[in-house]
């Protein structure tokens, strides 16, 4: 496409008229995707073979959790498929570090490593409803 | 809703062989976070299928708000939208900037330019 720009969008899926306002979009993914992801872990399975944002879940996983959400003659972007697999990790991440947070303060000393243990997963559950309250599936979680 | 109806909602959300995402890198995603170590079976199935319902939830609530236009695609737009707008989705401003076209990106910096060639 544009071979010349410093931003390299051809991975990214859109073309190269696109970028952030403020910011630019810039990514250079080691892989197309995430289908090489797991080929690459060998027997130390190392961290140092990738890097911390690259961690996504398939794409085609994702895709199709969306395909099924939406009404059935909806059609759904490229980008916008590689888009909700960035959020889902931030997401992720995000219940996992607030739950952290409140496995800390409630046994301050006892979990000194972030265990999350059967009482962490309560905090958690509680993360999920204080956040998602609009999602009645988690509600339903919370309570079983 | 029948408490009855609740009951089969709730098995059926809790049922481990429901789930289509893979929890093993659910879980790698999970050990990124700082100070986390160890984590607990149920806690890592509850946080899988809390994805899929998140991934749900984001799509169809972008969906809705963008077919009013009668796209009928789910575009990046329609994301960003729902990231400022919702309060819910609101930790994902970050990751989901509004896109502007390059050129008008530069026109702004021209413009800028000028502002600043006149202090």
């Amino acid at each position: 496409m544009d071979g010349d720009s410093t931003t390299d969008t051809t991975q990214l899926g859109i073309t190269g008229e696109y970028m952030t306002g403020g910011t630019y979009v810039l990514q250079t993914q080691d892989d197309d995707g995430d289908e090489s992801f797991n080929d690459h872990e060998d027997g130390n399975g190392s961290k140092d073979h990738f890097r911390e944002q690259d961690i996504y879940l398939p794409i085609a996983n994702v895709a199709r959790i969306m395909k099924n959400a939406i009404p059935q003659t909806g059609k759904i972007a490229k980008d916008a498929k590689e888009c909700v697999q960035e959020c889902v990790s931030e997401f992720i991440s995000f219940i996992t570090s607030e739950a952290s947070e409140r496995c800390h303060q409630e046994k301050p000393g006892q979990l000194p490593a972030g265990l999350i243990t059967a009482d962490g997963q309560q905090q958690n559950v509680m993360v999920y409803t204080t956040s998602y309250q609009q999602i009645p599936g988690i509600q339903q979680i919370q309570f079983s | 809703m029948s408490g009855k109806n609740m009951e089969e909602k709730v098995e059926q959300a809790t049922d481990r062989k429901n789930i289509s995402l893979p929890m093993s890198r659910v879980r790698l995603i999970m050990k990124s976070s700082p100070d986390v170590s160890c984590i607990n079976q149920d806690a890592l199935f509850l946080t899988t299928k809390a994805t899929e319902l998140f991934v749900q939830h984001l799509a169809l609530s972008s969906y809705k708000n963008g077919s009013g236009k009668e796209t009928n695609t789910l575009s990046y737009s329609d994301l960003a939208n729902a990231a400022e707008e919702s309060e819910t989705f609101q930790f994902l401003t970050d990751i989901l900037p509004k896109k502007i076209l390059a050129r008008e990106y530069l026109k702004s910096l021209e413009e800028m330019e000028k502002v600043d060639d006149n202090l």
